[in-house]
């Protein structure tokens, strides 16, 4: 076997060992096959394949812009290999984006259901019309060899123009939301990595690392298919690819300067560890090689610089994506079923372009020897019946056979275990704590909103105006607090309790006292509670109680809130901000948290507060504290 | 012992099942795509469909081909198929597991047909092997693969009809279960690989046959000139 023949037949393997698990991904579900968790809900699939990948694939439009925009008619040789690794590195992405969230089915909603302030929604409709732009950039060169459908080709070819630039736009956009994305994460994600200018790192770093890609694809077909590399030519895109990359790492160290974050990279902790390795490879060795002129066109450069480049990036990519984020569950390590469909869909992207490399006229030069091309069609030799150089079906047996062997194999190793979520965990949630001001915060994170009681008293009519939100209260009782009946966090919650009813505490009732005798004993035929309790509900109370399942402490205080809010900010000039967020949710209460709790637990790393003391136990409240 | 058992039903079971199914439909492509290629190239383009499907359904029900030289052999043959085809498939305890593990189940043998067909497709099996070491003209053309499959194809028969009858210790029990077990998948295994493939290429075959041997009529003479023998009878 030759090494083209030997790496496909690798590639196969894995291929086949992923389909396997891709099929039992989508047969028994996420939990069969990946450690992911409510927790850590992104995994290698992501930080690997679609964040880093997308990068990768960023070269589709910085050389197609190159080579048609500015003009730099040496660099079109590559332009095919360019467009066909970004159409492959999308369509990786995509992959194992399919993967992950399973219901391919529904992979056109984002089309008819716009969520317009979802950074993912912008993300999900670039990705797919930048897919349809690459397909359409890339459609005449199969068309080539075929000879049919001319016409179609010609049409493409006259406007391809217009695709690049269109390429550029969309790329532009959804490469740098796709860092806008992670602006949601100021608490999550490590200080190192977190920025305010993440869609502009996003965008750079895509810049920079796109014709690394494609110098790094360029040099592997060489090795393969014994081609003499183009060095000078190469050379000339890296050195453009390393002043954007030093810019990349400039951007970055002026900005954790400025925010008098730089300190964090040399405090020795893992995430230090692992910035300064990042940095290096990613950013200070490949600039510092492609500086040299010497090295630059040297062989060995270009492919030490290529890679260190590619996985700095990509490094930087799954760090933002998952390694550093904040992980409040077990330590995710994924499974090898995992890993497998990651490789996989890779391998099959590998498969796919080798397969183009062998079919189609990649090369704009001619090889020396036209037959030696790897493009090249075998000859057949009627009167001696044998191909004259390799045939394209040459090694078809070996590849199906161990494909079918490792896709088997694959069945064979996967757990057909259908693995549930337990749901999600009850959280009770605590009561607004506080005086005129009470300070809401249910799960006791630190985050709340100070709720002004008072103000809204005095606003709404006084004592009179109590049963404006409060509807409902315990018996012989006035005005019960929120969390009383809402007490799960996220969770609706029974009012009733029967157990406690039909026991001691509760009075030891007898069935008949809520249930009719000569009916079946159910919750439907049983009398309801403001039947007994007649000071139940308060009188005009204006949020009337439809069940006993009180809706979770967050539903239920944004339900009674939210309302109100956006009536008044539409009636009250000057008030529209009430509607919003941020009005309630805006800063971070510390003064509602006891003294130097706030400063003692806020984690210098992330901006964040880990959870204060008053979590774990005692009833100090914030006032009193204080 | 149990554990190896186990690992025989799980995965070892689902990975030859898998290479068999696979590998099948990996044949039947490989197949087709030559066959494809090599009409492309054919100067003849002319093919026999008829001819072909005609053969592949007589093939089927080899009466008429060799009911007239063989007629013992021809239907042993016959019968041996059928029960080497229904027993595994339509054995209840066979369902069961199917049930088991994926949840679906389908009509089953009644249990004494079960056994009988079991003894006799033993019975047929070695018959056939009789009758093909007994004939000079097939051991001419028998390779070893074709005495040693009739052997290996009742080691299951055997094994599995002893693990349903017969009262035996809780020892040989599992060895033979795991005799059983471990034989049914080698011949899965192998299936796609080997002589039995023909279960799937029959028709395939037939087809290669109608494309590569064809002589138009009246082409006789045609032949006898490039053979340099004009006049000599066909």
């Amino acid at each position: 076997m030759n090494r083209v023949k030997t790496f496909k037949t690798i590639l196969w393997a894995i291929t086949g060992l992923a389909v396997a698990f891709g099929a039992a991904r989508m047969i028994f579900g996420l939990g069969a096959v990946s450690n992911l968790s409510d927790a850590t809900p992104w995994g290698i699939w992501k930080g690997l394949n679609v964040v880093p990948g997308i990068a990768l694939a960023a070269g589709g439009f910085v050389v197609t812009a190159v080579i048609y925009i500015m003009r730099r008619e040496e660099f079109h040789r590559y332009a095919k290999i360019t467009v066909l690794l970004a159409f492959l590195g999308y369509i990786t992405a995509a992959t194992a984006l399919v993967a992950e969230l399973g219901l391919p089915w529904m992979v056109w909603h984002p089309i008819i259901y716009w969520q317009h302030h979802s950074a993912l929604f912008e993300v999900s409709w670039c990705v797919m019309l930048y897919l349809t732009v690459l397909f359409l950039e890339f459609l005449p060169t199969p068309l080539e060899s075929t000879g049919s459908l001319a016409a179609i080709r010609r049409f493409l070819t006259k406007y391809k123009l217009v695709l690049v630039f269109l390429g550029v736009m969309i790329s532009t956009l959804h490469q740098s939301s796709l860092g806008t994305m992670f602006l949601i994460t100021p608490d999550k994600l490590h200080g190192l990595w977190y920025s305010s200018l993440l869609p502009i790192l996003f965008f750079v770093s895509a810049v920079a690392v796109g014709p690394l890609m494609l110098i790094l694809a360029v040099l592997t077909i060489s090795a393969l298919y014994r081609k003499p590399i183009e060095t000078d030519i190469l050379a000339k895109l890296a050195g453009a690819s390393a002043i954007v990359l030093g810019l990349f790492g400039l951007i970055r160290l002026i900005d954790l300067a400025a925010n008098g974050k730089l300190g964090l990279a040399f405090d020795g902790s893992g995430s230090a560890v692992v910035f300064l390795i990042e940095f290096t490879i990613g950013v200070l060795l490949p600039v510092a090689i492609l500086s040299v002129k010497r090295l630059r066109r040297s062989q060995a450069g270009l492919w030490v610089a290529a890679i260190a480049g590619v996985m700095g990036i990509g490094l930087h990519r799954a760090n933002i994506a998952g390694i550093q984020l904040v992980h409040t569950g077990p330590t995710y390590v994924p499974t090898i079923y995992e890993i497998g469909i990651s490789l996989g869909i890779i391998s099959a992207a590998i498969l796919a372009f080798l397969f183009c490399v062998e079919r189609f006229r990649m090369w704009e030069t001619p090889w020396e020897d036209p037959r030696q091309a790897p493009e090249a069609a075998p000859e057949f030799d009627r009167v001696a019946d044998v191909w004259l150089g390799t045939p394209r079906i040459a090694g078809r047996t070996v590849y199906s056979l161990v494909f079918i062997v490792a896709l088997a194999a694959g069945l064979a190793i996967v757990s057909t275990d259908r693995i549930e979520s337990s749901g999600i965990k009850e959280v009770r949630a605590v009561p607004a704590r506080g005086g005129d001001t009470l300070f809401v915060d249910g799960n006791l994170d630190g985050y709340g909103v100070s709720f002004a009681h008072k103000a809204h008293v005095d606003r709404e009519g006084g004592n009179a105006s109590c049963s404006r939100c409060h509807h409902m209260s315990l018996p012989h009782d006035q005005q019960s607090g929120c969390a009383t009946c809402h007490s799960g966090m996220y969770t609706a919650a029974d009012v009733f309790r029967h157990d406690w009813h039909a026991g001691p505490d509760g009075g030891n009732l007898t069935c008949n006292m809520c249930h009719a005798t000569d009916r079946e004993r159910s919750a439907e035929s049983a009398k309801t509670c403001d039947e007994c309790h007649k000071d139940l509900i308060p009188t005009n109370a204006q949020i009337t109680v439809k069940q006993y399942m009180a809706p979770s402490y967050t539903d239920a205080m944004h339900g009674v809130c939210i309302q109100c809010h956006e009536q008044k900010a539409q009636q009250l000039a000057g008030k529209e901000s009430l509607a919003r967020c941020a009005t309630c949710h805006g800063q971070r209460q510390t003064e509602y948290l006891p003294a130097g709790v706030y400063e003692q637990f806020r984690d210098t790393s992330f901006n964040r507060v880990i959870t204060p003391p008053m979590a774990t136990g005692g009833q100090s409240d914030g006032k009193d504290a204080e | 012992m149990e554990a190896l058992l186990d690992f025989a039903k799980g995965p070892l079971f689902r990975f030859s099942f898998a290479v068999m199914i696979l590998g099948l439909v990996r044949i039947v492509v490989l197949d087709i795509w030559g066959a494809v290629n090599a009409y492309r190239r054919a100067g003849d383009k002319k093919l026999d469909w008829n001819g072909a499907i005609r053969n592949t359904l007589h093939w089927l029900f080899p009466v008429k081909h060799v009911f007239a030289r063989r007629p013992v052999y021809s239907l042993l043959s016959i019968f041996f198929h059928i029960g080497l085809i229904v027993v595994p498939i339509f054995l209840l305890a066979h369902i069961q597991l199917w049930k088991a593990g994926i949840g679906l189940s389908w009509w089953s043998l009644p249990p004494v047909w079960a056994d009988t067909l079991t003894l006799a497709t033993i019975g047929f099996a070695l018959a056939l092997l009789i009758g093909r070491m007994g004939s000079a003209g097939a051991r001419y053309l028998s390779r070893k693969q074709d005495y040693l499959w009739p052997v290996m194809l009742i080691i299951p028969f055997i094994t599995g009809y002893f693990c349903a009858n017969v009262v035996l210790g809780a020892g040989t029990y599992q060895l033979l279960m795991l005799i059983h077990i471990l034989s049914g998948e080698l011949i899965l295994l192998l299936l796609p690989f080997s002589k039995i493939a023909h279960c799937v290429l029959m028709p395939m075959s037939q087809f290669v046959v109608a494309l590569a041997w064809k002589f138009p009529a009246r082409v006789d003479d045609e032949i006898c000139t490039t053979l340099h023998k004009k006049g000599a009878p066909v």
